[in-house]
């Protein structure tokens, strides 16, 4: 936390594949993420100790195998770690332990499901990432390395409602197995929990009861799980799974180093770059400012993250969640006194999902308005009424592999309405069942044709809140149809603020990356 | 000592004798030719005294020589090997002509490299050892964090026994001499020290090239020396290297290779150099077995006991040939890739436009 | 008295051809086009009338032939020299009847459909197209009475709307324009007549997916035509492709569903079909397209966006196109041409086909069509007009007229 004077070096904002160094008015704040918690010494051995001590009430993973069991490996998909994490990756490590275990227990049926829920499948690339290449020599030829499929009406089982009427529909080898491991990255405190399996495995029966603007709206914020209305849905829906089926919890915590040592002035406060820092950061900006935007996004998206692993957690869903969220606090809770006028971030080229993709103009307001806003406890960092000031250059950009459904969403919904409540009464049902979408979904790498509606929701709870947002070097086509308004500089954005927010606002910026998490008194 | 002196008196011996009697060859046929009346020995000795303050001086019998400074097999010296400009000039060997001629001729396919990425050096790696490619390849295989900072134990009766060849070896490869029929703390001591000053090793537990394609005994070497420096071995298994270049085979054919590495190994608390050297085994044998099934029906076969044994059954040598798996798929076969690269269904259409 | 005189000159050709490749219409001033002293045309014949023209529209098939781009298939049922200008609101000189046997006083305003068929050319009994009704398809284009030429502005003898001298139409020509009209609401009526002769000739069944292409003139009227002719009865989804802004905002304020950027144009319409897509193009798709543009890109798109069994009507005037037809056959489409205008169905069985002249001008008063008038020039300014008619879209215009009324001001 940082309270800008006169002295203050100019601060860094991502934006998009690009940098900016903008100075803040004197008496903004600046919310800086702590330093990146020592890693585990041995990873590995951590692993196998946390599964042979579990949290709760669960016996220690080698006695709840045995030989002639159904045993399911769920695991997390392309969108965590971010960015991806250099090999190995977490979650080859934890499976490798677990299958070692299950390999010395003399369990044969062993498969491993990608909890993927309605984002798009991994590539054979990205799973020999997350995997190895031992764990995808071994299941994927066989058939036994499969992707969760929530448009299969062969692979799902409804296992019934919960009192509120929400459907539980998951994934029908998961809920057949008798034993489910889930297999957890947590980078921020909305990842894992019962949230792990009953949306990760979930059918879009079942993710709409919790995935809608309603939902979002009361989900304050969705970030921390106790006064969020997803997790409170989600948690009926996992206690009812739990009812039914054995789940093993295995949840894992990162440190934030987000970045390579050549991108360490990303992680450093502006004040603290040494000579190294300042010509790396000049190197940078100026090369990428001459790259073309493709080229550039190549760049970053080949950029692996030294995140190391700083605990491991197993057993019981709820119990081994409890520690982990704790955990995610002592690496990114910043304590923050009071609310802010105006709220500024700079947005860079990735969410959780554009791995190896665009940042198209609709994730650019979910990464903004769904993540970083909602990134607090207590409180919203920005006042009611207050305004949220991005910086990106938002191009009108789609990756039609990944995202087709995004782009007609944003020629053909956004056009009519940007209200997040009209958007799922007009539109939803029929994108939702829109055949080529869920072909593409089911056969391409597609996200699923309503995936586009779940990052509008996202917004719902910061759009419902904010009296404006106002987007720095955008483009002015693109952010005038998410209904933002677009801004040249920083000084003209905080002009533009003025008019909603009234004169000399308070200002606060949120120093990403690494993620930092806001506990608001 | 004494009898390293002796060793090392008696190499050297031929090589003086050699060389005198070069020396009278060229001198006598030149006397001959132009100066008739004088005996060779006159004009030997007439050289003699001429050169003697250019020269070295000659050696009176009955003072006894001391050790040459250069010995060769296990007192050849490397520390040269190891100074600052050699390493300079063993990187830029091993990086722009060893590896590209490597990648040409073994085409190396690396699986487990992750698992040295959180790991620190100085670490031992132990691989099976079927060929003279073998560790050339495993060198150009390694994360370049360990590549320019590892040495080889090489047999010092093998590479070390002619002084080009101790020159060569230990220049190129950074080879060390190793004892190899029998322990010597001399050689053992050399190891520990370089390990300790923070140099990979890469060892291979079997001592020798295997001289069928099988493997051989392991021996406690990589086993004892992780537990006198307390660092990780790494088991390396290397498949494919004996089609390229088999033990008293001709010429070199192009052959697709793997090299696996595999988890670090530590010794256990209290565990001694010959359990740990079984375990040493085992993992390679695992890894053996990875190469030709895959990683969970080694893991299963590991637990259940019924990994196949490195040295093969135990009959006769046209069987044990027999049952060796096949050379995979050299260039220009029938191309049949392994490992066999399954793609996900991709069945769909770009979307529109 | 000044007209533009459209002559037969194969270096101006050539040149107006080269200078296009800059723009549509850049070559209007080095290119056969002259403004020359012009008399007025003599009649033909008893039934012609002498007709002073208030307003004149550039159509894209002008554009095209100033261009050079027309097709050389024009070449024998054209006349030169001749004046150009077919979509033309003016005032009669004589009095006379008309076909219908209504009289039509001396200074009645009129809007003239410009075929030249069996009845101007007083061929007796006429060809059997004229003879059923279908004036626009007549057979004799090249005979009888009259010079060569489809359509008056094309024809040596008849004069063209670029003129002040006047032009004379014969009276089966005329169509007496309503007192409420404005003139701009008049010069709309032809291209209106076009429209709405496409969107009846496509066969729209209820609840059909209805695409058009384009949104120039001819696209925007059809727009309208089918949001107020077809979709009584249908109940049919309208979605249309525009470049243009203003183009988007006519379009729907003209009745379209969905409007779209041409590019967004397939995939809008996979959307409302709910079909899939294979190889760029859909497995579905639109029931019925209408492209209003006519070009190898356009008419591509069309096939790549209708459905097994449908339907591509061609409005827009084609030159030599270069389309791959396997859809055609392998989907068993109809690729069918909408031309003119002659006689419409009638909407409900017991009443009577009517001109469709007479329905445009109903609809362009239902439409407010006239508002599509968005420059008119005096005619002197030839060259700065058609460049604008050229780049209309581009400039933010829809139709762009000569306005021949002031001639006192410019001239003489």
């Amino acid at each position: 936390m940082l309270e800008v004077d006169r002295s203050t070096p100019p601060t860094l904002y991502w934006h998009g594949e690009r940098f900016r160094l903008e100075r803040l008015p004197e008496g903004s704040r600046v919310i800086y993420a702590p330093e990146p918690i020592d890693p585990l010494e041995d990873p590995s051995a951590a692993i196998r100790q946390a599964l042979r001590s579990p949290l709760g009430d669960k016996d220690p993973l080698p006695a709840l195998l045995r030989a002639g069991m159904k045993l399911t490996i769920a695991f997390d998909d392309i969108s965590l770690p971010l960015p991806p994490m250099e090999r190995p990756d977490i979650r080859q490590l934890v499976i490798e332990q677990v299958l070692d275990m299950a390999a010395e227990a003399g369990v044969d049926d062993v498969e491993l499901i990608v909890a993927l829920a309605l984002h798009r499948r991994m590539t054979e690339p990205e799973l020999r990432h997350a995997l190895g290449d031992r764990i995808y020599d071994a299941f994927a030829p066989n058939g036994l390395l499969t992707q969760h499929d929530a448009e299969d009406p062969d692979a799902l089982v409804h296992l019934g409602q919960t009192d509120h009427g929400e459907d539980v529909e998951i994934n029908k080898r998961a809920a057949e197995s008798d034993l489910l491991v889930y297999v957890n990255i947590n980078l921020v405190a909305m990842d894992g929990g019962h949230k792990s399996v009953a949306t990760g495995l979930a059918s879009y029966k079942s993710l709409r009861h919790h995935h809608n603007p309603q939902t979002m709206v009361q989900s304050r914020s969705f970030m921390d799980q106790h006064h969020s209305e997803l997790h409170t849905s989600n948690w009926r829906m996992g206690r009812l799974i739990a009812d039914h089926v054995n789940v093993f919890q295995i949840e894992t915590n990162l440190n934030n180093d987000a970045f390579p040592p050549a991108f360490s002035f990303l992680q450093k406060r502006e004040w603290e770059w040494s000579v190294k820092d300042r010509l790396a950061y000049l190197g940078a900006s100026k090369a990428l400012d001459r790259t073309p935007a493709k080229y550039a996004r190549q760049i970053f998206h080949s950029v692996k993250a030294p995140h190391r692993m700083t605990a491991v957690q197993a057993g019981e869903v709820e119990a081994v969640h409890a520690v982990t969220t704790d955990n995610v606090w002592k690496q990114q809770g910043v304590t923050v006194e009071g609310q802010t006028d105006i709220l500024s971030m700079g947005l860079p080229y990735i969410s959780p999902y554009n791995v190896n993709s665009i940042l198209n103009p609709i994730l650019v307001a979910c990464l903004g308005l769904g993540y970083f806003f909602n990134m607090y406890r207590g409180k919203p960092l920005v006042r009611e009424g207050g305004v949220v000031i991005m910086s990106h250059p938002t191009p009108w950009e789609f990756n039609p592999v990944h995202h087709p459904s995004y782009i007609d969403f944003f020629e053909q919904v956004l056009s009519e309405t940007t209200d997040p409540v009209e958007v799922a009464k007009g539109f939803e049902e029929s994108f939702a069942t829109d055949p080529w979408y869920i072909h593409l979904y089911r056969t391409g790498h597609a996200y699923h044709g309503v995936h586009p509606f779940y990052m509008w929701y996202w917004c719902a709870h910061a759009l419902q809140h904010l009296g404006g947002v106002i987007i720095v070097g955008g483009d002015p086509a693109a952010v005038h149809r998410l209904g933002f308004r677009v801004a040249s500089t920083m000084a003209d954005a905080l002009e533009m603020a003025t008019d909603i927010v009234g004169p000399s606002p308070t200002l606060t910026h949120v120093h990403t990356p690494p993620i930092l998490m806001s506990d608001v008194q | 000592m004494t009898t390293n002196h002796g060793s090392s008196r008696s190499l050297l011996k031929p090589r003086a004798v050699r060389a005198d009697a070069a020396l009278g060859t060229t001198t006598r046929s030149r006397a001959a030719a132009t100066l008739k009346r004088l005996s060779p020995t006159d004009v030997a000795s007439w050289a003699g005294r001429r050169r003697f303050p250019l020269a070295a001086p000659s050696w009176p019998e009955t003072v006894p020589r001391p050790a040459p400074e250069h010995e060769l097999g296990i007192d050849y010296d490397t520390d040269w090997s190891r100074k600052y400009p050699v390493r300079l000039a063993r990187a830029m060997l091993t990086d722009n002509l060893t590896r590209p001629l490597a990648r040409v001729i073994a085409d190396p396919l690396v699986r487990g490299d992750e698992y040295l990425a959180n790991l620190d050096a100085p670490v031992i790696f132990a691989a099976n050892h079927t060929s003279h490619i073998d560790t050339p390849l495993l060198m150009t295989c390694l994360p370049l964090r360990f590549r320019h900072r590892t040495v080889v134990a090489a047999a010092a009766d093998y590479f070390f026994d002619r002084r080009w060849k101790a020159d060569l070896f230990a220049f190129s490869l950074a080879a060390i001499p190793i004892e190899r029929n029998k322990v010597n703390r001399r050689s053992a001591q050399l190891a520990i020290d370089l390990v300790e000053d923070g140099w990979n090793l890469i060892i291979y537990p079997e001592g020798g090239r295997s001289p069928d394609g099988w493997g051989q005994i392991y021996r406690g070497g990589a086993a004892y020396l992780s537990v006198r420096t307390a660092r990780p071995v790494v088991p390396v298994h290397l498949q494919g290297t004996g089609h390229i270049l088999p033990k008293g085979g001709k010429g070199i054919r192009r052959t697709r290779t793997t090299v696996t590495f595999g988890t670090p190994l530590f010794p256990d608390e209290g565990e001694d150099a010959r359990r740990f050297g079984v375990r040493i085994e085992s993992a390679v044998a695992t890894l053996a077995d990875e190469t030709t099934t895959d990683w969970w029906t080694a893991r299963r076969r590991a637990v259940m006991g019924t990994t196949p044994a490195l040295q093969g059954p135990d009959v006769a040598a046209w069987r044990r040939s027999w049952a060796l798996p096949p050379a995979t798929s050299s260039f220009g076969s029938d191309g049949a890739e392994w490992p066999r690269r399954i793609d996900w269904p991709r069945r769909t259409g770009s979307p529109s436009q | 008295m000044k007209a533009l005189v459209f002559e037969r000159n194969l270096p101006r050709f050539a040149a107006s051809r080269v200078a296009s490749v800059f723009g549509s219409g850049r070559g209007a001033g080095i290119g056969p086009l002259q403004f020359l002293d012009a008399l007025p045309p003599d009649v033909p014949g008893d039934d012609w009338f002498h007709l002073r023209p208030l307003l004149s529209g550039i159509c894209g098939s002008d554009l095209a032939t100033l261009d050079g781009r027309s097709s050389r298939y024009f070449e024998d049922i054209v006349s030169f020299p001749f004046v150009p200008g077919h979509e033309v609101v003016g005032v009669l000189e004589d009095g006379g009847v008309d076909h219908a046997g209504t009289p039509l006083a001396p200074g009645t305003r009129a809007v003239v459909e410009p075929v030249l068929g069996c009845a101007p050319r007083q061929i007796q009994p006429p060809c059997p197209q004229c003879g059923t009704g279908h004036y626009g398809l007549c057979e004799n284009l090249a005979f009888g009475d009259l010079s060569p030429g489809l359509q008056t502005g094309f024809c040596a003898d008849t004069g063209g709307g670029w003129s002040a001298a006047g032009l004379v139409a014969h009276r089966s020509q005329l169509h007496s324009v309503p007192e409420r009209f404005t003139d701009e609401d008049a010069v709309i009526v032809e291209p209106t007549a076009c429209a709405v002769h496409a969107a009846l000739s496509g066969g729209i069944q209820p609840d059909d997916t209805v695409a058009v292409v384009g949104a120039g003139t001819l696209g925007l009227a059809t727009i309208a035509a089918l949001h107020h002719l077809v979709r009584p009865t249908t109940a049919c989804t309208l979605v249309a492709g525009a470049k243009h802004p203003h183009q988007r905002r006519v379009a729907e304020a003209l009745g379209a569903d969905t409007v779209v950027p041409p590019d967004q144009l397939a995939r809008a319409v996979r959307r409302q079909a709910g079909s899939l897509v294979l190889a760029g193009r859909l497995t579905g798709g639109a029931d019925v397209v209408f492209d209003c543009v006519g070009s190898s890109e356009s008419l591509t798109q069309s096939l790549a966006m209708v459905r097994p069994r449908g339907r591509v009507v061609v409005v827009g005037m084609p030159a030599k196109v270069s389309v791959d037809l396997a859809p055609l056959w392998h989907r068993e489409l109809t690729l069918v041409g909408a031309y003119a205008y002659d006689r419409e169905s009638p909407a409900s069985p017991e009443g009577e086909p009517r001109r469709t002249f007479e329905v445009a001008i109903d609809l362009v008063a239902e439409a407010d069509l006239g508002s599509l008038v968005s420059a008119a020039y005096p005619l002197d300014r030839y060259e700065e007009a058609i460049v604008h008619a050229g780049a209309a879209g581009r400039r933010g215009a829809v139709k762009v007229v000569f306005d021949l009324r002031n001639r006192k001001g410019h001239h003489r």
